[in-house]
């Protein structure tokens, strides 16, 4: 569904609610672009990959959620099962528009809200402002979180692209078997290779380490171990056991 | 390299990247370019195996684009070459036909409707060049394709961009000075040359790439030229560059070779303008008239060009003592087939595969070369001349050439081209090219049943189908050239 992005004002939507858990529409997905700043909060769930954006070709990390298109193993029953959802989930119904160019205003981004979004509902618990018209906090936490995706984003194609420029990732084929010996090839997907990680000069490891990346490759290395427990979930979802 | 053009930096960069070793254990490479004689630049057209050069040489795919104004090539279209009827157009993409390296399916078409022509039934990159898209995405790492191709580049461009990687990178030595003189030892050989400066630049292996001056090859070594203007009869070509109608106006997927009177127009789609040229034979035709063809082609009233000549033939041999001729030195074709610059790639492959470590080794080097690359531009006139004596065109320009024609296609009409017809190894044109040039021009074999039987039959059906298939699924995936040229601009390729 195209969604209808609304600039958010407080008279227009002074008694909206909206209801802040993902839908299955806003987690109908099997893979979800990922920054830097969550690594450490994914680590404990999620194996983060790096896929080629379509729009610029660069590298962005994505974490795994499923094998097929659209794809969810993390979202059943109408809700996340794991304590921490990525950022670019959570955000929903929100978005950033870009501001009409016109004469005098400065280029800038507005926090939007799509209007057909299921979260966007009567018996929603959140609000978006108080009755004196003063944004809450729920709004105010989405927006620094829009905030945060839109920094991390550049944060994200900074470290792809110096990773790319060591030649540190290289392209991965993952290939799985499940319960009922059915098989999965994932395609175009990227990671760390350890060896090249390996050949680094210390110089060229000081500097990422100065500049937060040697923990973050660390973080992408280790999560990978959560290949094994999104085959679990696939597995316990074909053999039909509850959740 | 005696020559500071495509020819000599090309040349230069494919040895320099091939032997990387400097000082004494390695050689050393140095590229001497004249002050006075600029570079004539030429042509704009390429084919697939520029790739794997640029990459051997070093260069990255997103800077060669983005500084050669370069765009993407997947092959070749011939409008009106056949009768000049408003339909009459045909495809020699760079993509073989399917099945290719397997089987020959053309009797399978041959035998058919031909509702749908060769090149559209065999090969589903038609359909992408119909539509001006890109033989690649932003996702797909440098160098590679989903559909072959090569570039269209702005020479003037390229040499300079060849020239820095050359210097700054391989460590090829670039000396600015104008030779006056050539030293041989008692064998004949080139021992030095000497130059207006006063200093001699010694050297054990000299290679003539001063394009048509032959300075080595022609003016010191005398070697003969052999003219191939009795075959083909274009001897002068009318250039200009053409800027885009709009910023947003599609850059052409292939080469346009469009038919005139007396020769054909090139059609040139670089990034940010068109290169246009009539090639025409004067015996035909005259400068003022071509003019009025050109203009009526591109539908301009005034127009102003550059009138090049072009004395088309190469050296009876390429490759004498120890000086061997790549470029223009060597030899020239009209740019029909874009044979200029994989000529030049493939020489300086030649010579840096068969470069023997010592003086003695140099006699047989020679006689290899010289008969692989006479082989090759044999083979070459030989393709160039089969594009007209096909034509049903009755201008006596296009019945001369029929008159004229010593490379009478009667072999094909009994037999498909196969690979065993083209038994060198790195052919410039292969069975897959004589296929798309034949049939795509409605020549007309006799039925040869003996090539047919009913598994290759249903076979056939299949990958026809397959082609097709395939064809629409890219042409829903895959972005116009302009789009991809202006992504690339911005965000750069991918290595891997």
């Amino acid at each position: 569904m195209t969604p209808e992005l609304t600039v958010i004002n407080s008279q227009n939507h002074l008694n909206l609610r909206v209801s802040p858990l993902p839908t299955r529409e806003s987690a109908a997905m099997n893979a979800v672009s990922v920054i830097p700043h969550e690594f450490p909060r994914l680590l404990a769930h999620y194996p983060i990959f790096f896929i080629k954006s379509q729009e610029s070709g660069r590298f962005e990390p994505v974490a795994l959620l499923g094998f097929d298109q659209g794809e969810n193993l993390f979202f059943s029953n109408e809700r996340w099962d794991v304590d921490y959802v990525p950022l670019q989930i959570m955000r929903h119904p929100f978005s950033l528009v870009r501001r009409p160019m016109a004469e005098g205003v400065p280029a800038a981004l507005d926090l939007a809200i799509d209007m057909k979004s299921a979260q966007v509902r009567d018996d929603g618990s959140e609000r978006l402002f108080s009755e004196d018209g003063k944004a809450t906090k729920f709004l105010e936490e989405r927006a620094s979180m829009m905030q945060a995706l839109v920094t991390g984003s550049t944060e994200a194609f900074n470290f792809t692209g110096r990773l790319a420029e060591l030649e540190l990732l290289e392209s991965v084929q993952v290939k799985v078997e499940f319960v009922d010996r059915s098989e999965k090839k994932l395609q175009g997907l990227y990671w760390i290779a350890a060896a090249a990680v390996e050949k680094l000069t210390a110089e060229q490891l000081v500097d990422l380490r100065n500049r937060k990346y040697l923990e973050w490759m660390y973080f992408q290395m280790a999560s990978l171990a959560h290949v094994s427990g999104l085959v679990a979930r696939k597995n316990r979802l074909i053999s039909g056991v509850a959740r | 390299m005696v020559g500071g053009g495509t020819a000599g930096w090309i040349t230069a960069g494919v040895l320099a990247a091939r032997f990387p070793q400097r000082g004494p254990d390695g050689i050393s490479v140095t590229l001497i370019e004249s002050r006075t004689q600029p570079p004539i630049g030429v042509g704009e057209g390429t084919w697939p195996t520029i790739r794997s050069t640029l990459k051997q040489i070093g260069v990255t795919e997103t800077d060669f684009l983005r500084e050669c104004e370069a765009s993407f090539k997947q092959g070749s279209k011939f409008v009106g070459w056949v009768d000049g009827s408003s339909t009459d157009a045909y495809y020699h993409p760079f993509t073989l036909p399917i099945d290719y390296i397997e089987r020959n399916l053309a009797p399978y078409w041959l035998e058919g409707t031909r509702a749908t022509s060769f090149a559209d039934s065999l090969c589903f990159q038609t359909r992408l060049c119909d539509h001006s898209l890109a033989p690649k995405q932003i996702t797909t790492p440098e160098y590679a394709g989903v559909a072959n191709y090569a570039y269209h580049l702005d020479a003037g461009k390229f040499v300079p961009f060849l020239q820095k990687h050359c210097v700054d990178e391989l460590g090829v030595t670039h000396v600015l000075d104008d030779i006056q003189g050539v030293e041989a030892n008692d064998a004949g050989d080139i021992s030095q040359l000497l130059t207006k400066s006063g200093t001699p630049l010694p050297g054990d292996l000299f290679i003539d790439c001063s394009g048509f001056a032959a300075l080595l090859i022609g003016r010191h070594f005398d070697v003969p030229f052999i003219s191939c203007k009795d075959t083909l009869f274009i001897d002068k070509a009318l250039a200009v560059q053409v800027p885009y109608e709009t910023e947003e106006a599609p850059i052409a997927s292939v080469t346009l070779s469009t038919a005139q009177s007396a020769g054909w127009i090139w059609d040139i789609g670089l990034n940010a303008r068109r290169g246009v040229g009539y090639v025409y034979s004067s015996n035909h035709t005259t400068e003022e008239q071509a003019a009025d063809e050109l203009r009526s082609y591109l539908q301009k009233n005034a127009l102003s060009y550059r009138s090049i000549n072009i004395n088309s033939g190469y050296r009876r041999e390429f490759w004498v003592g120890n000086c061997v001729a790549v470029g223009l030195s060597a030899g020239f074709l009209e740019p029909l087939e874009a044979s200029a610059i994989v000529m030049i790639e493939l020489s300086a492959k030649s010579i840096g595969e068969l470069l023997p470590g010592f003086r003695g080794g140099l006699p047989q080097a020679a006689r290899i070369f010289n008969e692989m690359f006479q082989h090759r531009w044999r083979r070459i006139v030989e393709f160039l001349k089969l594009h007209y004596v096909l034509s049903k065109r009755t201008e006596p320009f296009w019945a001369d050439n029929r008159r004229a024609a010593d490379v009478v296609p009667d072999y094909w009409r009994q037999h498909s081209p196969w690979h065993e017809d083209f038994s060198h190894r790195e052919e410039v044109f292969s069975a897959a090219s004589f296929q798309y040039v034949l049939y795509g021009m409605g020549f007309e074999p006799e039925p040869m049943p003996w090539l047919l039987n009913d598994t290759d039959r249903a076979r056939a059906r299949e990958k026809m189908a397959e082609a097709a298939r395939h064809g629409a699924n890219l042409r829903a995936a895959l972005p116009t050239n302009r789009d991809l040229l202006s992504r690339i601009r911005k965000y750069g390729l991918q290595k891997i």
